[in-house]
């Protein structure tokens, strides 16, 4: 099992940084829209006041993952309680089955969708679900916000659980804008500025899936390691104990026979 | 000029092309060097390309994509879409009983969401498996 999470593990921690290109090249195409409109008047970019949000938690499907789905529980747990202190209600999606049978559990909150059995290797369908379920539950202003509940992955032995909130999008410029300054927005540029936020959105969840899978995989090859680790160091205990008493055995039975012979010869 | 085809699992291209030819929302258009800046809205489609001025259509590379946005300048294309394969790793068998599964979802759903990822489907298939004909036929040119 360590060998088989290792193996997904390497390929999980590349996919983390196959999104990065995305997201710069929809940034850049965002920071040369905003000299042309108003970025901040479109229904993604505006705030509001946050009386209700959307929490998507992320968690595996399995187990054996050491502290990963613990951690993310525990997350969601301390946000619900932040709700309840600033009397916020909150809907919830959970991605994977460990976060649908805790969510299934809680009484505070809608849940508003499960999704499980996410393939291991994401390539962008699964998250068009999530993506248009917190689309139109922010633009309808059913709610106020939407945050991601989820795994960072930093390094294969480092990965928190976190919070990022996704809606209202946060505009960051790009250093460079990457399109020319006369350049003809076609059909309009609401409608540019309507698919590229929509991808920035959607790159986010994503990542957020593609980071998820690899802590989760980082995780589990931890805990696996420590499982070999201790199976190992037990069966060195156990043969050095059989040892012991196999070698007990023989000096008894060698003490008897050499007892035995010293009588016959008196 | 350069073409960047970038989709969510990375850059699929990054190269100088002489030709690109993308659907988008006003229709298919035809991509040149020192052609007009414009930022557009690519559709699901199959997007053709030309390495060389003088490639004839039998060189051309077909990739199907799903919607995004395009950016032309004088020197270059960005086309940043959310998927998009290469019509040689399109297996046509695969895609001709996807269709047909999704098919038969369009025509037993029971609501408005069912209805839309169904059409959604069809569509995607529709596009793999044309993809993939453009593909087959090129190499008979």
């Amino acid at each position: 099992m360590q060998l088989v999470a290792a193996s997904k593990m390497r390929r999980a921690q590349e996919a983390t940084k196959a999104s990065a290109p995305y997201t710069l090249a929809a940034r850049e195409l965002l920071t040369a829209l905003s000299n042309h409109t108003s970025v901040a008047h479109h229904p993604f970019f505006v705030k509001r006041t946050v009386k209700t949000r959307l929490l998507i938690v992320i968690a595996s499907d399995k187990g054996l993952a050491g502290a990963y789905n613990s951690n993310v529980v525990k997350t969601y747990i301390e946000q619900l309680r932040i709700d309840d202190a600033a009397k916020v209600k909150n809907t919830t999606i959970a991605v994977g089955r460990k976060a649908a049978q805790f969510v299934a559990r809680i009484k505070d909150t809608e849940v508003l969708g499960v999704y499980e059995d996410l393939p291991d290797r994401p390539d962008g369908r699964e998250l068009n679900a999530i993506l248009d379920s917190a689309r139109l539950k922010f633009t309808s202003g059913e709610v106020d916000a939407v945050d991601i509940i989820y795994t960072h992955f930093i390094s294969s032995i480092n990965q928190h659980a976190r919070i990022l909130r996704v809606l209202p999008a946060g505009f960051k410029s790009a250093i460079e804008p990457g399109v020319a300054s006369d350049a003809i927005y076609e059909p309009s540029t609401e409608e540019v500025l309507d698919g590229i936020a929509y991808r920035l959105v959607g790159a986010q969840i994503f990542q957020a899936l593609l980071d998820a899978r690899a802590s989760e995989h980082s995780m589990r090859m931890l805990a696996m390691k420590s499982a070999t680790d201790n199976a190992s160091d037990l069966a060195d205990d156990l043969t050095l104990e059989m040892n012991k008493a196999r070698q007990g055995a023989i000096t008894e039975e060698l003490a008897e026979i050499s007892g035995g012979v010293e009588a016959l010869n008196e | 000029m350069r073409l960047t085809l970038t989709t969510l699992l990375g850059v699929k291209i990054d190269q100088t092309v002489y030709e690109l030819i993308i659907p988008t929302a006003a229709g298919e258009i035809a991509i040149f060097p020192g052609h007009e800046p414009l930022v557009t809205l690519a559709v699901p489609g199959a997007i053709a390309i030309r390495y060389k001025k003088t490639d004839d259509d039998s060189h051309l590379e077909y990739f199907a994509i799903s919607g995004g946005i395009v950016e032309i300048s004088q020197k270059s294309v960005r086309v940043l879409v959310d998927r998009s394969i290469y019509g040689a790793d399109i297996i046509e068998a695969e895609s001709t009983a996807a269709l047909e599964r999704a098919i038969v979802l369009r025509d037993n759903a029971e609501n408005q969401l069912d209805l839309e990822k169904a059409h959604q489907l069809v569509d995607r298939h529709s596009v793999r498996l044309k993809v993939a004909e453009l593909h087959r036929r090129r190499r008979h040119l």
